[in-house]
């Protein structure tokens, strides 16, 4: 419940932030990543940082983080497929062996089934998914976001984070 | 309003975040390594691997690992193996591609066959990776060694189940004598579709024409010239048909000899109802020692065929589970490269270790191990092990440096304890006692050669009440027979295909039982296998005869028909050729 109740400022505090659309999509989109691909790998580290030091919505992030975890459990069989049909390739065997035999690189772990397919995914996943999300965005605030600010459901929402800072401090 | 790329301020946290990962990893780094060991431990030898502690000294590349222990993937109690400590020296570089290069190990108080509290199986309950892959293949293969327990006829010997639906023989006269009267009607129409009675007549009627025939007369030379012509191409037809009905003849004749092998067959099956006892020895041995001797067979196969997996041939790239995770584990592709590190090495191992380990005098010995890679293509040696010390010696050889690997094994141990075992079908528990085992093993590409030996010169012997024949004149008469005897031999051998070889089992047992069995039962096993073959040429005497004639009448007309028309045709040619050479002989004047 406490997630959901996370879930939902999240997605509410990134739509009704400063970020412009652009910003808050691509945010959503390397977050998207860290959901999509198994998280601890060295590829995420990269993202992370991406995340913090690029000026994108991080609450985005968190966000598409958070709604791309899901999906990517759900996908996982095909991330293997996709992953698998790439590693096994004949026509890739030269770039993927190079790889391999290259200091770091390996530490990613690109050679697994569904980091490699997951990755691959997520990569061309991103462009149609910012250009997506951006244009969801623009027509959120443009038509229902003033509506839904002044609602009660929406304050009631944001003000419990009274209650995080309680759990937060609590003993 | 021009929007900035970068948040620098963040550099600032994120570095802090990024040194408090440093140390987290600095702090847990042994406690994950551990865990990870353990993990892929478990994952590739498909039984429970413990390690008490775990020091990682990345600066001078050393692993210290302390309180090792691996269950055994077969016995559920019991542990393969336990360290009390492992000192190895690591190349740091190759980690960076993920690449672990052990220059030397040396493993010290090793212990094998130690009993354990918790079952240490992973492989065998869950069947999942490679391991459990390999473990059910091996299962596999060993039970297509279907040995018979020591089968003993009791009570009276009857044979009234005996269902004739169940006899091979009597289906294989049915099928036979269809086929006799498919071949008969495909020759007859064979024979008529030759229309051999207008070509014949035709001749006899230019023979006929011709012999009143004078040599000036061309029209009736010309004539009998082509019914010459014809009947050649008539007997060339014929000569075809022969060929088919020869052909033909001797798959009947196939048949009827099928049917004597079917009938013995029956034989056989009807003997089996009986439950008769086998008074060959090698069967004698196989029925008591089998069971027992194919396990070392199947768990040194298990063990050569996860080498076969994690230690392939060539250079293509490898696929292998990946590692456990909430998410889908996928597969670890391995793109091995000439002339570069192989993704595991270890150089060198130096072990020391315990035998009899609770005895109040354990032994020391010592080994050595060598070139264990996952990649022997790269390292272009063999694996080698080697130990040795007092009553014991044991080597292998992994060798999957060219495309057919060849693994060998062989040990001796002597003065080993083993275990008391029953014996399958007959009331008894064998004790081998202080006895010296041998076990050698080959496999070549897909060729299996092994040998597994006991020799023992104190067995003792106990009835055990549990048996099917303890109160019975049969179990009496076993019981009398072997109790006596001290000494025990025992040899099984595998050989041939792997996926189908054949298995030997001997002992110096064998001999003393099965003569013991004849003198007891030999007269009663006789009769009853008179009485079997009665039986069963009875139930089928009805069918086979009348198939058996109607096959040799069908055979004997066939070739009686070609036989004749070929004589007339022959006679026919032969008084058209000389009538012709009379007329057409040059007389000079």
């Amino acid at each position: 419940m406490f997630a959901l109740i996370k879930l939902i400022q999240s997605l509410f505090g990134a739509l009704h932030s400063e970020g412009t659309p652009g910003q808050l999509a691509a945010g959503i989109v390397l977050g998207s990543f860290l959901g999509l691909t198994p998280l601890f790998n060295l590829h995420n580290a990269l993202i992370f940082a991406a995340l913090v030091l690029l000026n994108v919505s991080f609450a985005g992030g968190l966000l598409g983080w958070a709604l791309f975890v899901p999906v990517g459990f759900l996908l996982d069989p095909l991330f293997d497929w996709i992953g698998h049909s790439l590693l096994l390739a004949p026509s890739l065997r030269g770039l993927w062996t190079s790889l391999y035999n290259t200091p770091i690189i390996p530490l990613t772990n690109f050679n697994n089934t569904v980091v490699l397919g997951s990755l691959v995914f997520a990569l061309l996943a991103a462009v149609p998914l910012f250009f997506v999300i951006r244009w969801a965005v623009v027509r959120y605030r443009a038509t229902v976001g003033e509506r839904v600010r002044q609602s009660r459901f929406y304050r009631a929402v944001m003000a419990s984070k009274v209650y995080n800072v309680y759990k937060m401090f609590r003993p | 309003m021009k929007i900035k790329i970068f948040r620098w301020r963040a550099i600032g946290p994120l570095l802090v975040l990024f040194v408090i990962a440093g140390v987290l990893w600095w702090l847990f780094a042994d406690t994950i390594a551990r865990h990870e060991s353990q993990k892929v431990g478990t994952q590739m030898l498909g039984a429970r691997v413990e390690i008490n502690n775990l020091h990682l000294d990345i600066a001078n590349g050393k692993v210290l690992m302390r309180g090792l222990t691996i269950a055994s993937p077969h016995e559920a109690f019991k542990n393969l193996l336990q360290a009390d400590e492992i000192v190895a020296d690591l190349d740091v570089v190759p980690l960076t591609e993920k690449k672990i290069i052990i220059n030397r190990i040396a493993a010290n108080g090793l212990r094998f066959g130690t009993p354990r509290q918790t079952d240490g199986r992973v492989a065998a309950k869950s069947g999942e990776g490679i391991a459990g892959r390999v473990l059910a293949e091996t299962r596999a293969w060993a039970s297509q060694f279907q040995i018979p327990v020591l089968q003993l006829a009791t009570g009276k010997i009857s044979i009234d189940s005996l269902d004739p639906r169940r006899l091979s023989t009597i289906p294989a006269a049915t099928a036979l004598s269809a086929r006799a009267d498919s071949a008969r009607r495909a020759w007859q129409a064979a024979f008529d579709s030759l229309r051999l009675g207008q070509t014949l007549d035709s001749a006899s009627a230019a023979l006929e024409r011709l012999r009143h025939a004078r040599a000036t007369d061309l029209a009736t030379l010309n004539e009998a010239r082509q019914e010459l012509d014809r009947l050649k191409r008539a007997r060339d037809r014929v000569t075809s048909l022969e060929r088919g009905v020869k052909t033909g003849v001797a798959e009947l004749q196939g048949g009827l000899a099928g049917l004597d092998s079917a009938r013995r067959r029956d034989y056989a099956f009807a003997r089996s109802l009986l439950k008769l006892p086998s008074f060959d020895a090698p069967e004698i041995g196989a029925a008591l020692f089998a069971p027992g001797a194919i396990k070392p067979f199947e768990r040194v196969l298990y063990y050569a065929q996860l080498a076969r997996r994690y230690m392939p041939p060539g250079l293509l790239p490898r696929a292998t589970t990946g590692p456990g995770r909430l998410r889908r584990a996928g597969e670890d592709v391995r793109f091995p490269k000439e002339h570069a590190l192989p993704a595991f090495l270890l150089r060198s191992a130096e072990l020391s270790f315990l035998l009899h380990p609770t005895s109040e005098q354990p032994q020391q010995y010592a080994g050595r191990l060598t070139g264990l890679t996952s990649d022997p293509a790269l390292y272009g040696r063999p694996t080698d092990f080697r130990a040795s010390g007092p009553q014991f010696g044991a080597g292998a050889l992994v060798n999957h440096v060219r495309s057919i690997p060849v693994d060998t094994a062989g040990a001796t141990v002597g003065g080993i304890r083993l275990p008391a075992f029953e014996i399958p079908g007959v009331p008894l528990r064998l004790d081998p006692g202080a006895a010296t085992t041998q076990l050698g093993f080959t496999l070549n590409g897909d060729t299996i050669q092994a040998r597994f030996a006991i020799r023992s010169t104190n067995v003792r012997w106990t009835r055990d009440s549990g048996g099917g024949f303890t109160n019975t004149t049969i179990g009496d008469l076993i019981w009398r027979t072997v109790s006596g005897i001290s000494n025990l031999d025992v040899e099984a051998r595998i050989s041939g295909a792997l996926h189908h070889p054949d298995l030997a089992v001997r002992s110096n047992l064998d001999q003393a039982i099965a003569s013991r069995l004849r003198a007891v039962l030999g007269e009663q096993v006789a009769a009853a296998e008179k009485q079997v073959r009665d039986r069963v040429d009875a139930l089928i005497k009805d069918k086979v005869g009348p198939v058996r004639a109607r096959v040799n009448e069908v055979l004997t007309q066939a070739q009686a028909q070609v036989a004749q028309q070929r004589a007339r045709l022959d006679d026919l040619q032969t008084q058209l050729e000389q009538r012709l050479r009379e007329l057409t002989r040059i007389r000079l004047p």
